[in-house]
């Protein structure tokens, strides 16, 4: 048993490791906590919760394990008022009405040879589940998934933007992988999918979904992994800018900020400054291009003032 | 392994993290999914498993390192291997133990004498699970403990040895075995010490938070001001997901022809109920006007901070304080934190003495074009005007312009109307005036508040 333990704890440190390289090759830089959530949702099945501030790459993180797995993406983006019928399934209404409108001399014959309307009824009833079979039914993002024969990858986005009934509604899905249609039946997949769910944490998820999932938090990366981000990205910046540039903004994010910038406009500011064609940092440039950093006014002005004693910060900082 | 997962479970719980039983059971499939040696490994899978929002994480990260400081692990794994028997370093911590379960025939002499401290530790965590360390709660029971757990561990031989060596005479050895003793015995109470530390840090403070949140708002101790400042949280909380979002479909707009279809299937396609596409969502519009001179200032503090953390709930909030002259404080919340933000409050209008005429004028001067039959007024104060005029006929012109008015006051009733009290002359124009001075009430009073749908 201590035998299996350790090699247990061998192969899952693999796995991992495999995963961390994987998704390194699809361009998508983690640490070694977010491939052990991911490691460990394929090990018990389990769907994850990722929460962080805006911009870590929360979806991002379900865009590069659905092309690291050569699984479909299944997005399902949420929103307040979104129901089952937008996020499960729906009946295909005309095709219904169509379909009985062409079908209503064949119904005829159906019913033309019984006596009285007991008998029509009873042989009616014989045909009437063809209007609510799977053929009209209209599969929304969460039956694909279940349906997929191959697996996917299902990324349910910002959960807390979507209503307290939704989320009592997913628990079914997350828990058992399938789906109940009233007219049909009981609808469970073949393949697990793989299930991403994203917060940002304007509600507090509740307990009951959380109790399904794993809990994964992305904070901001330190500057190693900032960095390494920033190559992965932008390969074209330049090696002493780059380390200037997350210095710089790992600095910003210190500052009393509306909102911090994230991985996402580092990203944006490296590239733009690789248009511009800038060598390095001075406070001129950080100035003009400022707005790409940060989203609000009110934060502009507050970083005004403080920028060349950060510009000069970072650049010691990296010497 | 079992074991000791369901131990860090129950320091987890008691440091005021929800796990539910599915949780554990997640804990236990993770950690043999991974397997224990690898500890970095280990502590981020439970992390992702057990502790599900930052706070918990926080709490997590603390309570690992604490559990594990003393290598807690050590203790549990020789219990693991004892079915494995896969070398012989653990046949000998297996051999202890089996000695353990005799206790007093197991030579503590020995094995203090050859520093095997790792047996003296396994033999120290089997003797606490044995007289149930983990049900210690206070720290008054540390040398009941430290007590069983000795005796678990053979002190009766070693009380034995030391009497026959002082019968032989053989005085060296018999203060050798009494050093010894010492020794052994401290070591066990730093063990039990830190126990107590680890279990009961936090369930100390669960009954100081339910003692404090009955007790009268205006003891409150400062000293305990952050801990309620939590409670005040936690109760909103609980408030917020009760009522947040209530929402009703509206009965007119644009028809939702889908979900009208659908909801007819019943009838066979004829149309008897209809559905709407638009969503009402219930957003009421509160105004409160808060006393807060000296003689109810730390109540009032409570009372700002409660109805800020329900800001959730109730976006269109405006905040007005006064002691004699009134002045709007919502930017001053908006932009600080709560504590910040009433110590504020507090400085710019609390001390004077209080005037609620002059108050009542500010306040219709601010408010008069908003307020509108969505408004809900809530008054917190104890209505003692120093004898000055109260102007109720303003609180009277504001009740027929608003929704209602609420008046809630920590002083009881019995209380209303004596000295400079102007309660009786404010009460014919409030909706509701309510005693309230402790959160419990104020909870209720809110809850309630909230139930109405404004």
């Amino acid at each position: 048993m201590a035998k299996a333990k350790l090699s247990s704890t061998n192969k899952s440190k693999e796995s991992i490791e495999e995963i961390q390289a994987n998704f390194e090759r699809e361009g998508y830089i983690c640490n070694s906590h977010i491939a052990t959530a991911i490691y460990l949702s394929q090990a018990l099945e389990k769907p994850i919760l990722v929460e962080g501030p805006p911009g870590v790459g929360k979806t991002e993180l379900a865009k590069a394990t659905s092309t690291w797995m050569k699984k479909p993406l299944i997005r399902l983006q949420c929103y307040e008022g979104l129901d089952e019928a937008k996020a499960l399934y729906e009946w295909k209404y005309g095709k219904q009405l169509l379909y009985t409108q062409v079908l209503k001399d064949k119904l005829n014959d159906i019913i033309s040879d019984t006596i009285g309307l007991e008998e029509s009824l009873e042989s009616l009833h014989d045909f009437d589940d063809i209007f609510f079979s799977e053929k009209f039914l209209e599969p929304r993002p969460l039956l694909k998934a279940i349906n997929s024969n191959e697996g996917s990858v299902l990324l349910i986005d910002e959960i807390d933007k979507s209503d307290d009934e939704f989320e009592a509604f997913l628990l079914e899905i997350l828990s058992d992988y399938q789906v109940s249609v009233p007219e049909i039946g009981t609808i469970s997949g073949k393949v697990r999918p793989v299930v991403f769910l994203t917060s940002n944490n304007t509600r507090e998820i509740g307990d009951a979904l959380k109790r399904r999932c794993l809990h994964l938090y992305i904070p901001f990366p330190d500057s190693t992994l900032e960095e390494k981000i920033i190559i992965s990205r932008v390969p074209e910046l330049d090696k002493k800018l780059r380390m200037h540039l997350v210095s710089f903004v790992q600095n910003l994010r210190e500052l009393d900020l509306k909102k911090v910038p994230s991985v996402s406009e580092t990203i944006d500011w490296g590239k733009s400054l690789v248009l511009l064609n800038i060598k390095t940092l001075d406070p001129v440039i950080v100035r003009e291009t400022l707005n790409v950093l940060l989203k609000f006014q009110s934060d502009i002005d507050t970083a005004d003032s403080e920028i060349e004693a950060l510009v000069r910060v970072s650049l010691n900082e990296t010497k | 392994m079992v074991d000791f997962l369901r131990d860090f479970i129950k320091v987890l719980r008691a440091s005021d993290v929800r796990i539910s039983t599915s949780e554990t059971i997640d804990a236990m499939n993770v950690a043999s999914v991974v397997g224990l040696e690898d500890k970095i490994l280990l502590k981020e899978s439970l992390s992702q498993s057990l502790a599900k929002s930052l706070r918990e994480k926080e709490i997590f990260e603390e309570c690992y390192e604490n559990f594990f400081k003393e290598s807690y692990m050590n203790f549990s794994s020789p219990d693991d291997k004892k079915d494995d028997n896969f070398n012989d370093a653990n046949k000998d911590i297996d051999s202890e133990l089996d000695q353990d379960i005799f206790p007093g025939e197991e030579d503590l002499e020995s094995m203090y004498n050859e520093s095997d401290r790792t047996a003296l530790m396994s033999s120290m965590a089997l003797a606490s699970r044995e007289v149930g360390l983990s049900q210690i709660r206070l720290f008054t029971q540390t040398g009941m403990f430290t007590r069983k757990i000795f005796e678990f561990m053979g002190l009766e031989k070693l009380n034995n040895d030391i009497f026959q060596a002082s019968r032989e005479g053989n005085l060296e050895r018999e203060n050798d075995l009494k050093e010894l003793r010492e020794r052994i015995r401290l070591e066990i109470r730093d063990y039990v010490e830190q126990q107590v530390k680890l279990r009961t840090s936090q369930s100390g403070r669960q009954l100081r938070e339910e003692a404090l949140s009955q007790v009268r708002l205006s003891q409150v101790d400062r000293s305990d001001l952050a801990i309620m400042i939590n409670i005040v949280r936690k109760m909103a909380k609980r408030l917020v997901s009760l009522h947040s979002r209530r929402k009703k479909k509206a009965n007119r707009g644009q028809l939702d022809v889908r979900s009208t279809l659908r909801a007819n299937q019943g009838y066979d396609g004829l149309l008897f109920e209809t559905v709407w596409k638009k969503t009402k969502v219930n957003r009421p519009k509160v105004i409160t006007l808060c006393d807060v001179s000296g003689s109810v200032a730390n109540v009032a503090r409570f009372f700002l901070m409660f109805l800020y953390s329900l800001s959730e709930v109730l976006p269109h909030i405006r905040t007005f304080a006064f002691s004699n002259k009134a002045g709007e404080v919502t930017d001053l919340f908006e932009t600080k934190d709560i504590e910040e933000a009433s110590a504020e409050t507090l400085l710019l209008y609390g001390g004077g003495s209080t005037d609620y005429g002059q108050a009542l004028i500010d306040l219709e001067g601010f408010i008069e074009t908003e307020i509108d039959k969505k408004t809900t007024l809530i008054i917190l104060g104890d209505a003692r005007s120093n004898f000055g005029d109260p102007r109720a006929d303003i609180l009277k012109s504001l009740q027929e312009k608003s929704k209602r008015v609420i008046f809630l006051n920590p002083e009881p009733k019995g209380l209303w109307g004596t000295g400079d009290s102007e309660m009786k002359r404010f009460l014919p124009y409030c909706g509701k005036a309510r005693y309230c001075s402790s959160l419990k009430d104020l909870e209720r009073v809110v809850d309630d508040l909230l139930r109405m749908a404004f």
